[in-house]
């Protein structure tokens, strides 16, 4: 019974080291989080300007928003292929497609983070002698952090997403790995290099939540 | 930035001819009054009557459509605003402690901003904490919603005299809290006031809280000043029924012979009740934990006094049982007589008092409030 348990499990854990040293999967894994943490830091400080900058201008937010939303609408491989002609094939079209589709919920949150934090506060903040812009640095941009890790949170979910799919452009990482196994039809491949795919989004996902429940716990809001 | 200090001391305040309108309606209509610095004004009056709008244009959150403030003979328009507030103190109900700064930042955010030294702002953050009766070395680093109620009103007027201002605005400061701690804080207000020795204006719904602690006492209505004198003048001279009604407490007190301490018992909750063998420790976080302020020391059925939260929290030796502790005060039965026990509780400085009935701890008597029960 010992043995064959033993059997199994180095059967397995070699099947595991085969595919993954076949498809050179810590290389990709690397290619795949280098995508992802581009993405991301860019998408974050475009996002967040942005929604600052909307924050200052009213009028121009509504429009603004209404268009990234239009963006968030074009589905993602269509999108990839919008991009080709200006970005050409491999990472580069990747990291566009995600920085466009995360600028939404990063903007947005951002935006209305600020919009809407508790005039009370604001208020109070004004009657001790804060200018606007301490106002804006020392109250509003803080008090809007939980919902900014949120819209970072969304964001995380979709560049996952879309840093896979640029396995179908020549961008290399995961998805690169998940294609080749889909052509070629090598079930292991598909589901190693699969739900590590999927692992690390849950990871991320996670971390992001963790930070996002302590800031809420910080700030009481349960 | 280090903003200029604009007064040491308050000479005199002067609203002249002060007017401001919301759409069409007066918000206050035409409002001058004096202030004598060290004065300690209150405004009362009815809901909407115009008492905040009045305070908060001192500060300039509001600017008049028409007429003058002067501070020490100076038009206040004049002034930068950010400079103006950082002289002024402003205590709200709603109190606003950041949720995302500890109890110290908050108290330090003006004085870091006027650039003071960490040192420096921490002593004197230190000190408030001292003066508000909360033990620096507790509160410091909790977040606000780690407080009780009190505890954070305490704060919110730490944090309005983080710049020593020489004048403080206090809108309703007691307002949100449960008559029990409102009565305690009321107290303690009314005794640090002295070493305080700032010009203070106070917005109250509360006529009993006005006679206490204002020197005069301001009456709005219908966004008009009507009358403005010491408790005396406006009972005994009352320039209109309204404020005749609102002052005059002869003729409720008609009655006060025939009533009994049940009529006027507040009720107790078993959340105030804690066991005398207790240590001290264990009392600040069971009252922390239920948001109280006192703590009725009982041994087993029998209620032998009380104790305070804030007198436990500056006990050096936690370890003690609060048994060791108590402060005893008077019991009487709820068929008693309404008015021989308050003699009884005058005499002898009580500010509360328990009920009993049948023998056993039924509720609270408070003089206070049984006072603002029987005129309102
Ligand atoms: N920002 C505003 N816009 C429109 N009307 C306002 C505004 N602020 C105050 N008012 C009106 O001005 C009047 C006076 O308001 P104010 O807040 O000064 O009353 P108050 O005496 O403080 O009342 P309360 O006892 O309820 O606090 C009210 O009729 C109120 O509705
Ligand atoms: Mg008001």
């Amino acid at each position: 019974m010992d043995k064959e348990h033993k059997g199994v499990d180095s059967l397995l854990l070699s099947d595991l080291v085969e595919v993954w040293e076949t498809n050179s999967l810590t290389l990709r894994t690397i290619e795949h989080l280098t995508m992802f943490s581009i993405a991301i830091v860019l998408a974050s400080i475009i996002g967040i300007f942005l929604g600052l900058f909307l924050y200052s201008r009213p009028k121009i937010a509504h429009p603004t928003l209404n268009l990234l939303n239009l963006v968030e609408t074009i589905p993602d491989i269509p999108l990839l292929v919008l991009l080709l002609p200006i970005f050409g094939l491999g990472s580069g079209p990747t990291i566009v497609a995600s920085v466009l589709y995360s600028l939404l919920p990063i903007t947005r949150n951002t935006y209305t983070g600020l919009k809407e934090v508790d005039l009370k506060y604001v208020d109070i903040a004004r009657a001790m002698g804060l200018s606007e812009k301490d106002i804006l640095f020392k109250v509003r941009i803080p008090l809007s952090l939980p919902m900014i890790v949120g819209g970072l949170r969304i964001a995380l979910v979709f560049t996952m997403g879309v840093v896979t799919l640029g396995g179908l452009i020549a961008a290399g990482g995961l998805g690169a790995a998940l294609i080749a196994g889909i052509q070629l039809y090598k079930i292991n491949t598909i589901l190693v290099a699969g739900l590590w795919t999927g692992l690390l989004a849950v990871i991320f996902d996670g971390l992001a939540g963790i930070v996002e429940k302590r800031l809420q716990r910080r700030y009481g809001i349960w | 930035m280090a903003s200029k200090r604009l007064f040491d001391r308050i000479d005199s305040i002067q609203l002249r001819g002060v007017t401001k309108k919301y759409d069409d309606r007066f918000a206050i209509n035409d409002v001058s009054i004096d202030i004598e610095g060290g004065e300690l004004v209150i405004f009362i009056g009815p809901s909407g009557s115009g008492k905040t709008t009045t305070l908060r244009m001192i500060n300039r959150l509001i600017e008049p459509d028409s007429g003058t403030i002067l501070i020490n003979d100076q038009n206040i328009m004049e002034l930068e605003p950010v400079a103006l507030r950082r002289n002024i103190g402003y205590v709200i109900q709603s109190i606003g402690l950041f949720p995302h700064m500890t109890i110290a930042e908050n108290i330090g955010l003006v004085a870091k901003l006027e650039g003071w030294n960490e040192k420096k702002i921490k002593d004197r953050v230190e000190y408030l904490l001292d003066f508000v009766s909360l033990p620096s070395d507790m509160f410091m680093d909790r977040y606000p919603h780690q407080l009780s109620g009190g505890q954070q009103q305490r704060v919110g007027l730490a944090r309005a005299l983080v710049m020593d201002p020489p004048l403080l605005l206090m809108d309703e400061p007691f307002g949100a809290l449960d008559p029990i701690l409102r009565k305690q804080l009321q107290e303690e207000f009314y005794q640090i006031r002295e070493k305080l020795g700032k010009t203070i204006i106070f917005v109250t719904h509360d006529i009993e809280e006005a006679f206490k602690l204002g020197d005069r006492i301001a009456i709005m209505d219908d966004a008009k000043l009507v009358q403005i004198g010491t408790a005396e003048e406006l009972i005994f001279h009352p320039a209109n029924e309204m404020v005749a009604s609102i002052v005059d407490t002869s003729k409720k007190f008609k009655h006060l012979d025939t009533l009994k301490i049940k009529d006027l018992i507040s009720p107790l909750e078993c959340m105030y009740v804690h066991d005398g063998s207790l240590d001290i420790e264990s009392a600040i976080s069971s009252m922390i934990g239920k948001n109280i302020e006192i703590a009725v020391v009982s041994n087993g059925s029998f209620p032998l006094g009380i104790v305070k939260l804030i007198d436990l929290l500056r006990m050096d030796d936690k370890e003690s049982k609060i048994i060791d502790h108590v402060v005893k005060i008077p019991s009487f039965s709820r068929n008693k007589l309404l008015s021989s026990s308050l003699k009884i509780m005058q005499k002898d400085g009580h500010s509360m008092a328990f009920v009993m009935t049948d023998g056993k701890l039924s509720g609270f008597l408070f003089p206070n409030d049984a006072f603002s029960q029987v005129i309102g």
